[in-house]
């Protein structure tokens, strides 16, 4: 547990770094659309934007460059593959508690501003209507953790099989996507899945679902981990 | 004293390549030991399966007593240093600062000192570093985290002499203080041979040598002068290499060579030229790999003793 | 250190020459095991055999907590077995070497007369 606590607390040794690219990019996009939505007066309906979405793909991104480059540092310096991965979750864990956290009060301002005084929809989720703070909080997090073990799954694939690796996932990804498409546009199926998705919450698709992709997603990054040279 | 390290009939296999080939070997506490051989001999890929960064094909690796895969207790007491390790983007304080938290054993000022020593930036983002610069850093690790047992894998490259000497200089000192597991992979074996009491000589995966460097020294010679005298000579050794030139021949030998030797050598007008560790580890190599008479295999594979 | 020979008969070598020429005299503590590593570059284990080798053959002692001297009476038991070294050491190769130029023995030793003379 020691040594999972170090690898937590190594991430953060070039912590500029960590903190300064997500929230400075999220910040960017935030003024960016402040400032073009100031200038263009009312729209109707009120705009909602999708600059939120930054930090999460900053999120993916982040947890792809991080395992890639720190894998072979780290293992390196001497720690196991267990301590390694843990310390990572537990790393990515805490970033999305404590950044969900900060989001979910930029929405609460931005409620009571009346949407930054012109009525931009930045940090509200499009999606979440219902008033639960706690699903609402989750909604914040979840998709974090996701994205962040996706990042994970993703950098370990390409560290332990290499390029060949990312070729086949993406292959594979594209054959299995593409085919389901495919058989859903021959058999009229997509009204049916429009329908399905219209008839789940947004607690459902942004919280369940997610986590529910998500701890598969952890066990078999944590698989891989384990035979992976650095 | 219980041994650090014991291997038993490891074997490595990639893709058709056999990078070792049964070997087995332990080492002892406290000591340093060279491990030598040519480029793609095995020493990088034995390093990493006793640091538990590969996986082994067979064979059984001990270190500390236990398994070292997926075992802390047995890799936070480890260090290994290689030549291709990569850093991410990061500053050179922040590198140290990391290895500092890792190594239970390391000393913050030595690192310091170390730094000043090898005039190494640290404010400077690693992936801005020289070569030497690397090496610079990778040597700092390797001792400022004073881990029971270190290796250093080919860990100059790009550095200059004067380098390579405050590396040498601080390794024996520091050893000297804080007495040490440390094995020196190297091709610069003149430079290293007199820091190093234990030789480990690896050539095409195989262990061809596991000797202490003071036996080693004065065990080959070689000799020349007319054939037959050279012919009476090398009775008594096991000869590794031969040129001739008319009815002179310049012979290597291997044996049990002492003052008597060198005598006889005198008395039958033969010149002798004892070997340095590196021509004797070339001799060796090459012995092996090359045409070699009928039973140098047998004898380069048996121990000095 | 020169190659080719054990380095830690060097180093008695070496430590012997200082009691033969008075650098070091009886009695007086040798340099430590690591100091000796450090000054030659060499491995500490190595030194101590150089050290060890000349206790075992009592020209030097161990004081408890102390360190290394040297016994006294060394230097002369030194200078005894240098003596008797001295003609496998020297007279022979020069000896060998007389022969193959033919010189011989008679003029050798007037050879070695005026070379003393000369000094």
């Amino acid at each position: 547990m020691n040594r999972v606590l170090t690898v937590a607390r190594l991430q953060f040794v070039a912590w500029p770094l960590v903190f300064g690219w997500p929230w400075g990019i999220l910040a960017l996009s935030f003024l960016v659309n402040l400032a073009l939505f100031g200038s263009i007066g009312d729209v109707d309906p009120a705009p909602v934007t999708g600059g939120l979405s930054s930090i999460y793909i900053v999120m993916l991104v982040a947890c792809v460059t991080t395992i890639t480059q720190d894998f072979p540092f780290i293992i390196g310096l001497g720690v196991s593959r267990r301590s390694f991965y843990l310390g990572n979750l537990l790393q990515f864990g805490a970033q999305a508690v404590a950044y969900a956290a900060v989001l979910y009060l930029l929405a609460v301002v931005e409620e009571a501003t009346g949407g930054w005084g012109i009525e931009l929809t930045f940090f509200g989720l499009p999606l979440l209507l219902v008033d639960n703070p706690v699903l609402r909080y989750l909604a914040f997090a979840i998709p974090f953790l996701l994205l962040g073990l996706l990042g994970i799954a993703i950098a370990l694939v390409f560290k332990r099989w290499g390029v060949n690796g990312m070729l086949t996932l993406s292959a594979a990804a594209i054959v299995g996507f593409g085919g389901l498409g495919v058989l859903a546009t021959w058999r009229g199926w997509w009204p049916a899945i429009g329908g399905w998705f219209a008839d789940q919450s947004g607690g459902a698709l942004l919280v369940g679902y997610p986590a529910l992709l998500a701890v598969p997603l952890a066990a078999v990054s944590y698989l891989i981990i384990r035979r992976a040279a650095p | 004293m219980s041994p650090v390290v014991t291997v038993t009939d490891l074997t490595k296999r990639y893709r058709g390549v056999t990078a070792l080939d049964r070997v087995s070997f332990s080492l002892t506490e406290n000591r340093i030991y060279g491990l030598l051989g040519r480029n793609g001999a095995g020493k990088t890929t034995l390093m990493q399966i006793l640091t538990a960064q590969n996986f082994a094909t067979s064979g059984e690796v001990t270190v500390f007593g236990e398994q070292p895969y997926e075992n802390e207790r047995v890799l936070s007491r480890t260090s290994f240093i290689k030549e291709s390790q990569t850093y991410p983007s990061m500053g050179v304080h922040h590198v140290l600062r990391a290895a500092s938290l890792v190594h239970p054993g390391w000393d913050d000022e030595f690192a310091q000192q170390l730094t000043d020593d090898f005039r190494l930036p640290l404010r400077r983002n690693v992936r801005k570093l020289s070569r030497g610069m690397l090496s610079s850093l990778g040597i700092i690790i390797g001792l400022a985290s004073r881990a029971p047992l270190t290796f250093f894998d080919e860990p100059y490259l790009g550095l200059d002499a004067v380098a390579r000497q405050i590396f040498y200089d601080r390794l024996l000192a520091d050893y000297t203080e804080h007495p040490r597991t440390v094995v020196l992979s190297t091709h610069l074996i003149d430079e290293v041979s007199e820091l190093i009491e234990h030789v480990l000589l690896i050539d095409a995966g195989r262990l061809l040598l596991d000797a202490e460097a003071e036996t080693l020294r004065g065990q080959v010679l070689t000799v020349s002068g007319p054939t037959a005298a050279v012919d009476e000579f090398t009775r008594t050794g096991a000869e590794l290499h031969r040129t001739r030139l008319g009815g002179t021949a310049r012979a290597t030998v291997r044996g049990d060579f002492g003052p008597a030797d060198h005598d006889r050598a005198r008395t039958l007008g033969l010149m002798l030229e004892a070997s340095s560790l590196q021509d004797t580890v070339v001799r060796l190599t090459t012995a092996r790999t090359g045409s070699a008479p009928a039973g140098a295999e047998a004898t380069s594979k048996e121990k000095f003793r | 250190m020169e190659d080719g020979r054990p380095i830690f008969l060097q180093i008695a070598e070496l430590l012997e020459n200082s009691i033969l020429d008075g650098t070091l005299a009886e009695e007086e503590q040798v340099p430590s095991t690591n100091e000796l590593a450090a000054f030659h570059r060499i491995n500490p284990a190595t030194a101590a055999k150089g050290v060890h080798k000349l206790v075992d053959d009592g020209t030097l002692y161990k004081k408890r907590g102390i360190g290394m001297f040297v016994s006294s009476g060394a230097r002369a038991k030194l200078r005894g077995r240098r003596r008797d070294e001295f003609a496998r050491q020297y007279v022979q190769p020069l000896l060998t070497e007389a022969r193959k130029l033919g010189i011989d023995p008679a003029e050798l030793k007037h050879m070695i007369d005026t070379w003393e003379e000369i000094r």
